[in-house]
């Protein structure tokens, strides 16, 4: 995949580099706005990731110059701005995703994969598998092996966003964000909980775990089988 | 020098000047008065000389009548020669003495043409009659008798411009006095002005010199100053507060962040050892990350409640669906409650709404909910209740933990506060903080009683208006 950094700190740059070509992505950096804009506009990239506060040409005007072009990539926006009204204001401007600093790699990677996947263009599924895992969004009804599933409301979006984003990594703050629609983090951690009893209603009673705890970084919905 | 800087301060005060505008309108006006008055005398004066002539002259003219002229001439003898009539001259001019005519301004001729009236100096007469003073002024009444003969009566008007004259320097003293009390007035009303303001400037001073506790000087008066003062004197005491809190926190966050950074230090420099254990270098690693997120956190929450106690996210209030939010949360913690054993029964009323901001909110009914789940042991249970008293929300949360004991309960309010039951467990002693920021901006009140065995939190919140 093909990601452009537009991130005027070389070494959070050169960190941010390294980890996206050790999972196998190319990153192409740009140390300020009006570098960042041009390499955006004559460029095809999978996902552009943008810090708020750039020398020459700030983030968020980067970002309404791209949309303007009908550039449609999307956009994670990172900034050490974290107010509500701050994020409000970024994804108003054509961003998609705000990343707030200090921020955790493994959240970095797990917005990106979210984001790049989203700019492939798929067809919007009435089901959803894995394995033998199966939600049905119109009929919105679970099963595993045939055998239905009897989720809480919250359980069942809780459970589609991992489907959505099966085989990658969902986070913590991902999950709060979208099932909860919390931007800050409860002190205790909620999400484990819930998921723990997610797990107990669709992992329990089946021979194959499918979903899985990511140390350090959330969780994600695969068939260990598959994978490897 | 100082003195002259004094002077210039005192011009410059808008009560001189405005006294000093006061001061020469007053005696614009009492000059026109007092002109008017003088005028008004002066006439009276003219009009009463015309008919004291008239009336000698009348006197005189009785005893002619009939044509006896010696007799009149024997009067105005007589009259001319009793001492005990200075003021009045009379005379008999015949044919030679009508050159009178030649320094004679008739100044009002009578209707018969027989009459006429003139002022002229004493001088004009001085060869018909003895005069004293050639150049006093004169009034005369001119009289044509019969036998063609003039009968002269005039006034020795001396008398009168005296008075007059004494008059006008009366007006000219009275406007004098007038202007320059106004302008004393002034310059006492802006020295007492210039003293008040210059004692506020001095308590200013003070305090930009760094004396916080320093106060604006006021009077029992309760005038326009007493009041100014009295809310300086508030705002200072506000600034007192936020430097107050404001250095409480900067010491708290120096002495509780040097304790996570101390061990972080550690850890790393553990790491460092020569052959380390992989097993423990990854557990040393996965820690310090870990320390590092709890700073992380504590950092966060700091700069949340500042920015919530600077209001400045007063301005994106909106209308909140309390109901939505609190069954959201119910739900949320209900699961964490059961895994923990912990009785947890939430009961919201419908369509409660209020005016804030839905994270803000959310945000504190969380840590009031997570301290609830916190404190709460085993068995224990939990109740969340919202509902609608009039024009209020009232959201209580109740638990069976180990509540906080009277007199703590204004002080968990504060930044880094945890009792001492409570520092075993997970924590940086900021939740309730933000709690409190966040209640203070929604002009919330926030109540912590005794559950016995317990703590209730009631949370009082306006209601929703169109």
């Amino acid at each position: 995949m093909n990601i452009l950094l537009i991130e005027d700190d070389l070494q959070t740059a050169s960190f941010i580099q390294k980890g996206l070509s050790e999972s196998g992505h190319i990153a192409d950096h740009a140390e300020d706005g009006e570098e960042g804009l041009q390499l955006a506009l004559n460029n095809k990239y999978d996902v552009l990731v943008i810090d708020r506060m750039l020398p020459l040409r700030d983030g968020l005007s980067v970002i309404k110059e791209i949309r303007k072009q009908e550039v449609e990539t999307p956009v994670l926006i990172l900034s050490a701005l974290g107010e509500v009204d701050h994020r409000v204001e970024g994804l108003q401007v054509g961003g998609d995703d705000y990343l707030v600093k200090p921020y955790a790699f493994s959240e970095l990677m797990a917005r990106l994969q979210a984001l790049m996947r989203r700019s492939q263009p798929t067809q919007e599924k009435s089901v959803l598998t894995v394995s033998d895992l199966e939600m049905n969004l119109i009929k919105h009804c679970v099963s595993r092996a045939g055998q239905v599933i009897n989720l809480q409301p919250r359980e069942f979006i809780l459970l589609e966003q991992l489907m959505r984003h099966a085989g990658e990594v969902v986070t913590r703050t991902m999950l709060l964000e979208k099932v909860w629609g919390y931007h800050f983090d409860p002190q205790t951690n909620v999400v484990d909980v819930h998921i723990s009893r997610l797990r107990s209603k669709i992992d329990r009673e089946f021979s194959k775990p499918l979903l899985h705890t990511v140390r350090g970084a959330g969780y994600s919905l695969y068939d260990p089988d598959e994978e490897n | 020098m100082n003195k002259i800087s004094n002077f210039r301060q005192l011009l410059n005060t808008t009560a001189f000047r405005l006294s000093l505008i006061y001061a020469l309108l007053f005696s614009l006006i009492a000059t026109v008065a007092l002109s008017f008055i003088y005028w008004v005398a002066a006439e009276q004066i003219k009009h009463q000389t015309d008919e004291r002539l008239q009336l000698e002259t009348n006197v005189l003219m009785n005893r002619y009548h009939g044509g006896r002229f010696d007799a009149l001439a024997q009067t105005i003898q007589r009259r001319n020669t009793d001492s005990s009539t200075t003021f009045f001259i009379y005379a008999l001019l015949d044919r030679r003495g009508r050159d009178i005519n030649k320094s004679f301004q008739p100044e009002y001729i009578s209707a018969d043409r027989r009459q006429a009236y003139a002022t002229m100096t004493l001088g004009a007469i001085s060869h018909l009659i003895p005069v004293k003073q050639k150049n006093a002024p004169a009034r005369v009444l001119l009289t044509l008798l019969p036998n063609k003969h003039l009968l002269l009566v005039g006034a020795d008007l001396n008398q009168q411009k005296h008075l007059l004259n004494k008059i006008f320097s009366v007006v000219i003293s009275a406007i004098a006095i007038i202007f320059t009390l106004a302008l004393l007035g002034g310059v006492l009303m802006g020295r007492s002005v210039l003293k008040r303001i210059d004692a506020v400037r001095k308590t200013a001073g003070e305090i930009i010199e760094g004396d916080l506790t320093q106060r604006m000087p006021f009077t029992r008066r309760n005038d326009e100053f007493d009041r100014l003062s009295l809310v300086l004197n508030r705002m200072l005491q506000r600034l007192e507060q936020s430097m107050q809190g404001m250095r409480e926190v900067t010491d708290n966050l120096a002495h509780d962040l040097r304790t996570p950074l101390n061990r972080l230090r550690n850890r790393l420099e553990l790491t460092q050892l020569k052959n380390p254990d992989m097993v423990d270098y990854q557990k040393s690693q996965q820690d310090a990350i870990e320390d590092v997120d709890a700073l992380i956190n504590t950092f966060n929450s700091l700069l949340n409640i500042a920015q919530t106690e600077s209001g400045v996210k007063r301005k994106q209030l909106e209308q909140v669906d309390l109901s939505q939010l609190m069954n959201g949360l119910g739900e949320l913690y209900e699961v964490v409650a059961e895994e923990e054993n912990i009785d947890f029964k939430y009961a919201i009323e419908d369509a409660l709404s209020v005016q804030g901001n839905l994270q803000l909110l959310a945000q504190a009914f969380t840590n009031l909910i997570d301290n609830a789940v916190k404190y709460t042991p085993e068995n224990g249970c939990i109740r969340l209740q919202a509902s609608r008293q009039n024009d209020e929300v009232i959201i209580t949360i109740s638990d069976t933990g180990l509540g906080i004991p009277e007199d703590q309960r204004e002080h968990v309010f504060k930044r880094f506060v945890r009792l001492d039951n409570a520092r075993s467990s997970v924590g940086n002693g900021l939740g309730l903080s933000l709690v409190k920021a966040v209640m203070d901006q929604h002009n919330a009140e926030i109540i912590l009683g005794d559950n016995q065995p317990g703590l209730v939190v009631e949370v009082i919140l306006q209601a929703f208006k169109r």
